[in-house]
């Protein structure tokens, strides 16, 4: 045997020495960690730029001395909080891009109240977006905005920029953005045309509750949960796992209600008529056919994505019309991609190499 | 030797290093992962199936039903008791939603009319922002 492979195995003593030591420290920790508040995320200087119901525009302080002339947003997902792109110091995709010289802004969503349950693709496309970039043009004073779109942030960016081809749009960036809807196999499971009735939801209980969303992306992996708090048990005593742990699961679990009839235009456009992907796609009367889409584009996809697979995203590049296109498959989840270890090493570096040629 | 017969006698190195020290716990690790996995895949499988989508689909749908029967039912109660609704209630946010539209426009144009005082030439300077000049990296890898 090798010396580094006897070093890489200690002995049968030591092993038992130190599961007896993690042993005592997870009783102590496993207290702290019942008592201790939940982490504190997306602590980044930021001030809010506008408000209106469910949307917010935020823009983060400059992190540098000399920025981009490009400003960028960020337009996150409607499911999901966005702080998941600005974790803690260190682990935040915001600051390492104002770290790099970006200057960022971000569309991120609040729950929609009772009231907005008549939300429609209309009114984010048409309406929330244009807005934002408009603000964000002014307070910028830049006429160029460059669009990075998380998930289904990424759709809401792809129907726009598909809509104003000659707008303000300079780089449009996707994270895992699905186009081919038949190829999301459990969700069109979920919501098979000939055994969900949407209408009566959408009728009965108005804006779709976080619950039914949480349980739908739950259900994607049902044994993680159960097998996950099993590691997290044991690796009580590490503080690094159980920060890491604590920050991902509060992000996960604080999933947003949808507007009920912007999850009906959803099911039925996208799950059913897989409208976006036929070319058939119209928002407010104007056709969104993503094959106009001109501007250049990075497409980031991530190998075990359970959320989004690959295939239902892999059309996208092929199907815009930019010339400057770029697809990149990374190692990592639908989550793992844009935040985390993997993603410090893998999708940041790469963003911000492709961004910056073209944000001057 | 090639690569490919080096990176084999390693591997074979390395497994028969790890039978000689086989760890229960890498054990248990190992198989967490797995079980993990097939428990996943297997539930994937069933859950693909029009059997599960119709039960699960009936479930909601039965869920979706009971609730707006409780909510209709409540809504009377609260009209039989003189008490305001949750659709009332809810017809007054849209009226503050409005109003709230029209305070943040307010508030921007404000903002707006602040920031074209404060750019005057006898005005203190607003927050200085960074100059828009930074340059991509070299291809040597050198900031410019």
């Amino acid at each position: 045997m090798s010396i580094s492979a006897q070093k890489a195995a200690p002995s049968a003593a030591d092993r038992i020495q130190l599961e007896v030591q993690r042993a005592i420290q997870r009783s102590i920790k496993g207290v702290e960690y019942f008592a201790s508040a939940a982490p504190v995320l997306g602590t980044t200087e930021k001030d809010l730029l506008h408000s209106r119901g469910t949307m917010k525009l935020y823009h983060y302080r400059p992190l540098a001395d000399e920025i981009y002339r490009v400003p960028l947003l960020l337009v996150m997902a409607t499911t999901n909080r966005g702080y998941i792109l600005d974790m803690v110091p260190g682990q935040s995709l915001v600051e390492f891009l104002l770290q790099r010289g970006f200057d960022v802004y971000m569309l991120d969503w609040t729950a929609p109240r009772p009231e907005e349950r008549g939300l429609k693709f209309e009114d984010y496309v048409l309406d929330f977006i244009p807005d934002c970039i408009r603000r964000v043009q002014q307070d910028s004073g830049e006429s160029d905005v460059s669009v990075v779109g998380y998930c289904f942030g990424g759709v809401l960016s792809l129907l726009y920029a598909s809509i104003f081809t000659d707008g303000p749009l300079k780089n449009l960036i996707c994270f895992t953005t699905p186009i081919d809807f038949r190829r999301m196999t459990l969700f069109q499971s979920f919501s098979d045309r000939r055994y969900f009735d949407v209408d009566k939801l959408v009728d009965s209980v108005g804006n779709v509750p976080p619950e039914l969303i949480f349980q739908s992306f739950e259900m994607l992996r049902p044994a993680s949960r159960p097998i996950g708090q099993i590691q997290l048990w044991e690796n009580m005593w590490s503080d690094e796992f159980v920060k890491s742990y604590r920050m991902f699961d509060r992000w996960a679990q604080d999933t947003l209600p949808l507007a009920g009839e912007y999850f009906r235009q959803t099911t039925k456009d996208l799950m059913w008529d897989n409208k976006l992907y036929e070319g058939t796609m119209t928002v407010g009367g104007r056709r969104a056919d993503i094959s106009r889409i001109k501007v250049p584009i990075l497409h980031a996809v991530a190998e075990h994505d359970h959320i989004v697979p690959y295939d239902a995203a892999k059309p996208l590049i092929a199907t815009v019309g930019s010339t400057d296109k770029e697809e990149v498959i990374l190692k990592g989840g639908h989550v793992s991609l844009v935040a985390g270890a993997n993603a410090i090493k893998r999708l940041w570096p790469k963003l911000d190499s492709w961004l910056s040629e073209r944000s001057t | 030797m090639t690569d490919k017969n080096e990176a084999d006698k390693n591997a074979a190195g390395k497994k028969a290093a790890d039978k000689k020290t086989a760890d229960p716990v890498q054990m248990w690790h190992s198989f967490l992962g797995d079980m993990e996995k097939q428990f996943n895949s297997m539930s994937n499988q069933a859950m693909e199936s029009a059997e599960f989508s119709r039960l699960m689909n009936q479930m909601t749908g039965a869920s979706a039903g009971a609730k707006k029967a409780f909510g209709d039912s409540m809504e009377k109660y609260l009209a039989a008791m003189n008490l305001p609704s949750r659709s009332e209630f809810t017809e007054l946010g849209e009226r503050l939603l409005t109003i709230e539209t029209r305070l943040n426009e307010i508030m921007s144009l404000l903002r707006r009319v602040h920031a074209d005082v404060l750019s005057g030439d006898n005005a203190p300077s607003a927050a200085p922002r960074p100059p828009r000049t930074k340059r991509p990296p070299s291809k040597s890898g050198d900031a410019t």
